[in-house]
């Protein structure tokens, strides 16, 4: 061991590239003769397509769908009862269903001449009502997104429970309707494709922005009917993903097309008016919620009906329906409630596709939950804290199967709510709230836990009845011929700095320096089959193949190593860099130079797979290890504007055995900025007529470096007893709780006032409402 | 197209640009310096900060043609500069960037942070960096290196 392996803070390695400006993103690559595409875009929520008007002269630098031979529209299955799946063609086929989608392509030198073909190009329409309200969406006679459907629910599913005993027994039952609003997810990098036909390989190359190459490879040679083996998807620098990089776009599948059509390269880049008006958005959720709780606080069970707003269309390859399924599945959070029974609607409108965003319908599922448990601890009198605390899962109980099917492995819930509020001293703010604040000002605590089922295996993906079930996932562990090595990933890092961390995994097993090791990932070409980095299970899965590669890679090592020293495989260790017998060591460069140069002094039943191995891993059991956290904050809010600001923040969190801290802290502080986006300022509204309202960051709120304050963090650490090293997931908890917590703290500041919210983003002018409903006022 | 004259990363440049293009665009489609990076192209996230004689700009806002007798230093152009190698080692320590997408933006705006206000402290850090914004970190890696070089240059480092 050098010490540089799990559990220390290494420096990431990725680091260099980026602060001297040498990255390579997808807009960064430059191929001669490229093409660029710029989108006309539907200026209608819904509308029948009547013509497509050319500029004279440049006909043939303007593809409409008709133009795209072969190109087939995306179609995701899934084999969930009642689902309904909706054709997404590349450019609109007869009707367009939501602002920004994509009806011709233009091409041109540059972005600026494409753009200005764009912009000569008329698109004749007949305008069909929108049906933009999700609830509206499902009433009868609503406007139809897809007529053949004849409504447009795309999935009903439920969780079916007895509540009678406990709706009888109850001393209180609390409802609310809680809403989380749709935004978009804002990659610091857009989204971006590369794609030329490379001759020499006779395969379509392309670069595209992506977290899932392999299944962009199989999305593209699907559509554009393809065979697999002539598609190599590369990602390179990604700057950033959150979920939203997990899909085949249209665009892309239009670069890829004119590629092979027009004999050149061909590119889309993004801009931040495409994705903030086009591409797919996030989290729209509707509850109406029940919980039926004793005198104490202690929740019986609870009801509820979940409405998730997709969109116009489902995505290949997950499909629209993870959100729901999610939020079905997710409700009960770390709560001990027995009696449970939820009814979830995924309803199409005339509005861009929705697609699961970093958390994954849970920050919707938390704020529900998390908001109706401080709603019944006012109703009871008690501090919200420990009311949490009275109806979680205790340790004692691990692991636990929830009413909701979920099995918790490991942990100790209630003592993170604990440390939790001991970090943010709710004491003290209880003191100060009592003192008052000399301007008015109003301050509120609050608290949001969560569980999160982290590196989903594929029993879980099979019961959500999508087509991409992640199984083993493999990695490749490679001796170079001096004795370096190479770790070959089909997941793709943006941002988690898997080219330490799974350098760091490798480094625990084999004892090399994680200076002295390659990861290289994001490409089909290079690296073993992977469904990709979602669901927080690249450090897992990847991890804990990494770790199994480089473990057979050490047996094949040992056994030369003792052949080299002339004693038995038995009496020689594989660790820091060199084989070690009872009388002397072979470094693994010696390994190495054996192996590749001179054969001729192997042992005669050497392993012919060499120094080279592919092994697959996935945890046993595999329905995922859940890491959880409670977060904790105090806002400071003014009755006069509406404004809310967040004085302190505190995550008390445990994602298993780390394997780098400092990366852990990265992805939990980041995650929670994110959450403050979410529970504050990030909106994408839509007006009646399905007209996208934020179209810039004038209109769309980003939180800058002064309105995230310095982010604490406890770290707790109960490893899993399922996965390699017991490692659990932790890229997207920390935006889970955070529209709860800021949500929570907003309402026990309102308190004085009788005033609550109940949806994101705690807009001024949400808080003014509220307090005015609460006067009796119309706002 | 118009003739514009400038220094880029201490090089003199001649080019003919279409008065419409952006800095960011000729600097990184026609110079190839792609260390800047295009985050909204119309002036909020602050990803294509370089320094135009001395002073952090936008370049998705300036034109090329504006440019002319200007000293333009990207993020490619301070491989020499003390202060931005203590502001890079101070980043990686204190994890100050994840995805690398805002990080030469940030850089550059950090740089004229500590060079400009050497006594800030972290309320006014946070101010300073509100035309950055950042995806990944919840800005208290970055707002962590940038108080850490403040008080090395403070102390005389």
């Amino acid at each position: 061991m050098t010490g540089r392996g799990i559990g220390a803070s290494v420096l990431r390695k990725e680091d260099g590239r980026f602060m001297t400006g040498r990255g390579s993103f997808v807009a960064d690559i430059a191929l001669p003769g490229t093409l660029d595409i710029a989108f006309v875009r539907s200026s209608s929520a819904h509308a029948r397509i009547s013509r497509v008007v050319k500029p004279t002269g440049a006909e043939d630098r303007v593809l409409a769908a008709a133009d795209l031979a072969g190109l087939l529209p995306m179609r995701a299955p899934s084999k969930l009862p009642g689902y309904k799946p909706s054709d997404y063609p590349a450019l609109a086929i007869g009707k367009v269903r939501f602002v920004g989608e994509p009806v011709a392509a233009c091409l041109g030198a540059s972005r600026a001449e494409a753009e200005d073909l764009a912009q000569a190009v008329e698109i004749v329409y007949q305008e069909l009502p929108p049906v933009v309200d999700m609830l509206d969406a499902r009433a009868p006679g609503a406007p139809l997104v897809h007529e053949s459907w004849g409504d447009n629910i795309v999935l009903e599913t439920a969780v079916d429970g007895d509540l009678e005993a406990v709706r009888a027994q109850a001393a209180h039952s609390v409802s609310r309707e809680v809403r989380m609003s749709r935004q978009a997810m804002v990659p610091m990098e857009m989204r971006a494709v590369l794609a030329r036909w490379d001759h020499r390989t006779d395969q379509l190359l392309v670069y595209s922005s992506t977290q899932v190459p392999h299944l962009i490879r199989a999305g593209i040679a699907r559509f554009l009917e393809l065979e697999q083996r002539r598609v190599r998807v590369i990602a390179p620098d990604v700057g950033g993903g959150f979920g939203l990089k997990c899909y085949v776009q249209p665009e892309e599948l239009v670069a890829c097309w004119c590629a092979i059509h027009l004999g050149r390269p061909a590119r889309w880049i993004q801009d931040r008016r495409e994705h903030l008006v086009a591409d797919a958005n996030c989290r729209e959720h509707h509850y109406r919620i029940t919980a039926h709780a004793d005198a104490a606080g202690r929740i019986l069970g609870v009801e509820g009906e979940i409405t998730v707003d997709a969109g116009a269309y489902s995505i290949y390859p997950f499909t629209n329906c993870l959100e729901a399924a999610m939020a079905g599945g997710n409700l009960l959070g770390p709560y001990a409630i027995e009696a449970y029974r939820v009814k979830t609607w995924t309803v199409a409108t005339n509005k861009p596709p929705l697609v699961p965003y970093r958390g994954v319908a849970r920050p919707g599922v938390a704020f529900a939950m998390e908001t109706l448990i401080d709603a019944v601890a006012r109703e009871v009198g008690r501090e919200p804290h420990e009311v949490r605390i009275d109806n979680m899962v205790p340790p004692s109980a691990m692991p636990y199967t929830n009413a909701a099917r979920k099995v918790f492995d490991s942990g100790d819930y209630p003592e993170a709510v604990a440390r939790a509020a001991q970090m943010i001293d709710v004491a003290a703010v209880r003191r100060r709230q009592r003192a008052g604040e000399p301007d008015g000002r109003l301050i509120g605590v609050g608290f949001g836990s969560y569980t999160e089922q982290t590196a989903h295996g594929t029993s879980v993906f099979s019961s959500w009845g999508v087509q991409m079930v992640p199984g083993y996932e493999q990695a490749g562990a490679k001796l170079t011929p001096d004795g370096g090595l190479e770790i070959r990933v089909g997941v793709q890092s943006h941002g988690q700095g898997m080219e330490t961390t799974l350098a760091q995994v490798a480094c625990e097993v084999l004892g090399i320096d994680p200076d002295r090791i390659a990861v290289i990932h994001g490409d089909t070409g290079l690296t073993p089959y992977s469904t990709g980095t979602y669901a927080s299970r690249s450090i897992v899965m990847a991890g804990g193949a990494a770790a199994r590669a480089c473990r057979a890679l050490a047996e094949r090592m040992a056994r030369i190593g003792a052949h080299l020293m002339q004693c038995e495989t038995d009496d020689v260790r594989v660790g820091d860099g060199v084989v070690a017998g009872p009388a002397g060591m072979v470094p693994f460069s010696e390994i190495g130079r054996v192996w590749y140069m001179n054969p001729e002094e192997l042992p005669d039943d050497v392993d012919m797979g060499g120094v080279e191995a592919v092994i697959g891993y996935r945890p046993d059991p595999d329905h995922g290890t859940f890491s959880y956290a409670t977060h904790a904050a105090v806002i400071r809010l003014d009755p006069e504007t509406g404004a809310v600001e967040v004085l302190d923040y505190t995550v008390v969190e445990d994602c298993g055995t780390m394997v780098n801290p400092m990366v852990v802290g990265g992805q939990c502080q980041g995650g929670a900025a994110q959450g403050i986006g979410t529970a504050l300022f990030e909106e994408s509204p839509f007006d009646a007529a399905g007209q996208p309202l934020a179209s810039t960051f004038a209109d769309y709120h980003l939180p800058g470096a002064s309105e995230v304050p310095a982010i604490r963090i406890e770290h707790m650490i109960t490893p899993s007893p399922h996965t390699e090293f017991g490692i659990k997931g932790v890229g997207e908890g920390g935006t889970i709780p955070t529209p709860a917590v800021i949500g929570n703290a907003v309402n026990d500041a309102l308190r004085p006032l009788g005033a609550e919210v109940a949806e994101t983003p705690i807009t001024p002018r949400r808080v003014l409402a509220a307090i005015a409903a609460a006067r009796g006022e119309a706002a | 197209m118009t003739k514009v004259s400038l220094t880029v990363n201490g090089e003199p440049v001649r080019a003919e640009v279409e008065p419409r293009t952006s800095l960011a665009d000729f600097l990184r489609e026609r110079l190839r310096l792609t260390g800047t990076h295009l985050g909204c192209e119309h002036g909020v996230c602050g990803a294509c900060t370089l320094s135009i004689d001395g002073v952090p700009m936008r370049s998705c806002i300036v034109y090329a043609v504006s440019c002319e007798g200007a000293e333009v230093t990207t993020i490619e152009g301070f491989d020499d500069d003390a202060v931005m190698a203590s502001l890079r080692e101070a980043f990686t320590e204190n994890h100050g960037l994840q995805c690398g997408y805002c990080t030469p933006g940030m850089l550059v705006t950090a740089r004229d942070i500590v060079t400009r206000l050497p006594d800030a402290d972290e309320r006014r850090v946070r101010l300073e960096l509100a035309g950055n914004l950042c995806r990944c970190t919840g800005y208290v890696g970055i707002v962590r290196a940038i108080l850490a070089v403040l008080d090395r240059r403070r102390a005389g480092g």
